[in-house]
């Protein structure tokens, strides 16, 4: 079953546009994706540009709106996920845990839907889905992300 | 660039409430014009954080919290991936998807290997490539 790991920064969306994360940190970090990927368990990671160079789009009311970041009360929006595939949401707990995060940061553990884990009749409304996924992924050759098909 | 365009909860979201057939149809005519104008790298949808937890770090100890958590506005439904020119483009995007309600979303910059600079040695960009193409053979 694949997860979702976000890391949530926990500092209250504050870091400013064009703030880079600490070296040393990312060296650490790139140890911990090269174990990941020797368990065979990766399927893909990124880092975000924090929320302050992002942007905001509301549907509210049926009206489009958007708004430029920094955002107040922003703390809980990830600065970056890794995407794994596991046999359990404890093995999935296990690797957050293993993860070289400094103290205040916090890692959510969320599970992906799987085509299989839909009803019946969302299923055939999103036949087609699945294959598009995979030809998505194909787009993006030289740098091209992964997601695994149902 | 790529940018990933985070899906906000919902009360129903949370509450693993599945959207309408409609709406279903529809969001699946937009992914589909997503691939096929090259803008769609991947998208995925994740079950509630009821399911979830929150694994907090302090030092050496690791706490685990069980799901669901409070602030649904902060809480994520799910993603895309995308590969855009500008986050303008992303945003010219989402005013064509099919969302109604309250929903909200974040538009966010991924980071490439090119925004970390010299800082960013050949070795370690190096070790950084061959990862992500291990990553990319997998599939």
């Amino acid at each position: 079953m694949r997860f979702m790991m976000w890391m949530i920064p926990g500092n209250g969306g504050s870091v400013a546009p064009g703030n880079m994360p600490d070296l040393d940190g990312v060296i650490a970090m790139m140890k911990y994706n090269q174990a990941l990927w020797q368990a065979g368990v990766l399927l893909a990671l990124d880092g975000l540009h924090p929320p302050s160079m992002g942007a905001r789009v509301s549907f509210a009311d049926g009206r489009f709106m958007v708004a430029d970041g920094p955002f107040a009360g922003a703390k809980d929006m990830p600065s970056g996920y890794w995407m794994i595939d596991v046999a359990s949401r404890d093995e999935a707990i296990a690797w957050a845990s293993r993860c070289p995060a400094s103290a205040g940061e916090a890692i959510e553990v969320r599970q992906v839907q799987e085509f299989t884990d839909f009803p019946a009749d969302v299923r055939q409304a999103l036949t087609g889905h699945a294959d598009m996924q995979v030809q998505g992924a194909r787009q993006d050759e030289p740098r091209r992300h992964l997601i695994a098909t149902p | 660039m790529r940018c990933m365009v985070i899906v906000k909860a919902t009360p129903d979201s949370e509450a693993g409430v599945m959207p309408g057939k409609q709406l279903l149809t529809e969001m699946g005519k937009f992914n589909e014009e997503l691939v096929k104008a090259g803008i769609m790298l991947a998208g995925e949808g994740l079950h509630p954080s009821s399911k979830g937890v929150r694994v907090r770090f302090s030092g050496n100890r690791r706490t685990v919290i069980d799901g669901p958590f409070a602030e649904t506005k902060e809480l994520i439904a799910g993603f895309w991936l995308w590969q855009v020119q500008s986050l303008e483009e992303a945003v010219e995007w989402l005013k064509r998807a099919p969302f109604d309600g309250d929903t909200e979303i974040e538009v966010r910059q991924v980071f490439e290997a090119d925004d970390f600079g010299a800082e960013f040695t050949p070795e370690l960009r190096e070790q950084e490539e061959r990862l992500r193409a291990q990553v990319a053979a997998k599939s």
